[in-house]
């Protein structure tokens, strides 16, 4: 019992992490209407805001890089609760196949379960096979996408910087692109770091 | 679970299982059937995933499990076929036969391994280890795709939910007092039962059949005259009512 309530916390695990991610790719396609916007000001400013063009191409690279991965990501997610939830079952197939064996010695074929139950607990390691390599591939796209994020600092950094050698009219508008590129980029990071903790408590389980 | 062999003096055996003491109160009791021939066995209805521990150590007093070929769901409900999933790890390559009609909802019970047969509106036989058995249309008493199974060399009709009762789990396998047991099968049919006029399509195509035994999904088994007794009292019995 307690090991199936230990699988169906990895199948729910798996799912949070699916949603953490969708809500990431969500803010990543807001991110990449910023970049459109700030390309459109930045053309418009011409002369007047000329350091800020090249920048834009850069946060429209970021927000594309983000949801790309985070389309892996999540798919990476939805296999692994899939795989989970297959787990869930074949368990609780084993559990009761093995149940009657252990429990039924009076009946005349009880040892023709024996091969039903070889079956299931090939089944049982392949899933488990799969479902290992599944969170090592989770938590490495998990990794590289985070560090990616790193460059949003940096973006919304020369932003500002870009801004305030911008003509005033066009500042504010400017500012508040770098304002929020770095406030798309740190939800989005919460939301890797949110599903980053589920996959570890998944493996921390396993273990 | 209560194992009790039913027809006499066969090469192949028929078997109700059911009365199963360890199934949880709330879920109704059924009955669930095995005919084991030579080298093969068909269970029909086999029950739902409260029961299939019961129904599993149950089987492997009759037969090995690899023995299990066929399984029948005469329709698409819960206290029917929820074990699917399970029984699909245990019996690798046999087949379900049920109605066409609720292929795409049964398999959301998990089949993966298990063929589907699936049976026509106007019903089919089919033959295991020579011993013949016809599926007869009992649509919309209850579900919308629905069958019996006929045995004619045993003359025995698996009917299903048609003449079920609701009782208490230690209940008699058999009918002995008809009128009696009339109370306790008129709700199940009036309000579970939709049609009067599916009901007397059904009443006329098995009248024509020579059956020994009745034997529904829950209650009890009727022998010999009760059979008539029960075709006529469900010809008179005006059902799909409600009270509301």
């Amino acid at each position: 019992m307690e090991q199936l309530d230990r699988e169906y916390q990895y199948f729910v695990g798996a799912a949070q992490v699916a949603a953490s991610l969708e809500q990431a790719n969500n803010i990543a396609k807001q991110l990449s209407i910023t970049a459109s916007n700030a390309r459109a000001v930045a053309l418009r400013a011409g002369q007047n805001a000329a350091g800020f063009k090249p920048l834009t191409d850069f946060i429209d690279q970021l927000a594309n890089t983000t949801i790309s991965s985070s389309k892996n990501i999540n798919e990476l997610a939805n296999k692994l609760s899939r795989n989970s939830a297959n787990k869930y079952r074949i368990d609780n197939a084993f559990n009761k196949f093995n149940g009657v064996l252990q429990s039924n010695n009076q009946a005349q074929f009880n040892q023709s379960l024996h091969q039903p139950i070889s079956m299931i607990v090939k089944q049982q390691q392949a899933l488990s096979f799969t479902h290992r390599s599944l969170l090592e591939k989770l938590s490495e796209e998990l990794i590289l996408l985070s560090d990616e994020l790193r460059t949003a600092v940096v973006l919304a950094t020369l932003s500002r910087v870009e801004a305030s050698q911008a003509d005033t009219d066009f500042q504010d508008t400017l500012y508040s692109v770098a304002d929020n590129v770095e406030e798309a980029a740190t939800k989005i990071k919460a939301h890797i770091l949110s599903a980053i903790e589920h996959v570890n408590s998944i493996k921390l389980d396993r273990r | 679970m209560k194992l009790t062999k039913i027809n006499k003096d066969k090469s192949y055996h028929w078997y109700v299982l059911g009365r199963d003491p360890e199934k949880p109160q709330a879920i109704i009791d059924t009955n669930q059937y095995l005919v084991v021939t030579a080298n093969k066995a068909l269970i029909m209805d086999p029950g739902g995933i409260e029961i299939f521990s019961s129904m599993l150590a149950a089987v492997v007093k009759i037969c090995p499990i690899e023995q299990v070929t066929h399984l029948f769901a005469s329709h698409q409900d819960p206290d029917i076929i929820s074990s699917l999933g399970l029984w699909d790890q245990a019996l690798p390559n046999a087949t379900l036969h049920s109605p066409w009609l609720w292929e795409g909802f049964i398999r959301h019970f998990g089949m993966s391994n298990i063929s589907y047969s699936a049976i026509p509106d106007g019903g089919e036989s089919i033959k295991i280890d020579g011993v013949q058995l016809t599926f007869i249309p009992a649509h919309y008493l209850h579900s919308s795709g629905n069958f019996n199974v006929y045995d004619e060399e045993a003359k025995i009709l698996m009917s299903g939910d048609i003449g079920a009762a609701l009782e208490p789990h230690d209940a008699p396998m058999y009918v002995e007092d008809f009128d009696s047991h009339c109370d306790k099968m008129r709700f199940f049919h009036q309000r579970w039962m939709p049609s009067n006029k599916a009901k007397s399509r059904w009443i006329e195509r098995v009248s024509k059949l020579e059956i020994e035994q009745l034997c529904p999904q829950h209650g009890r088994i009727f022998r010999g005259d009760d059979v008539k007794r029960f075709l006529d009292w469900f010809d008179k019995l005006e059902v799909g009512l409600v009270e509301d």
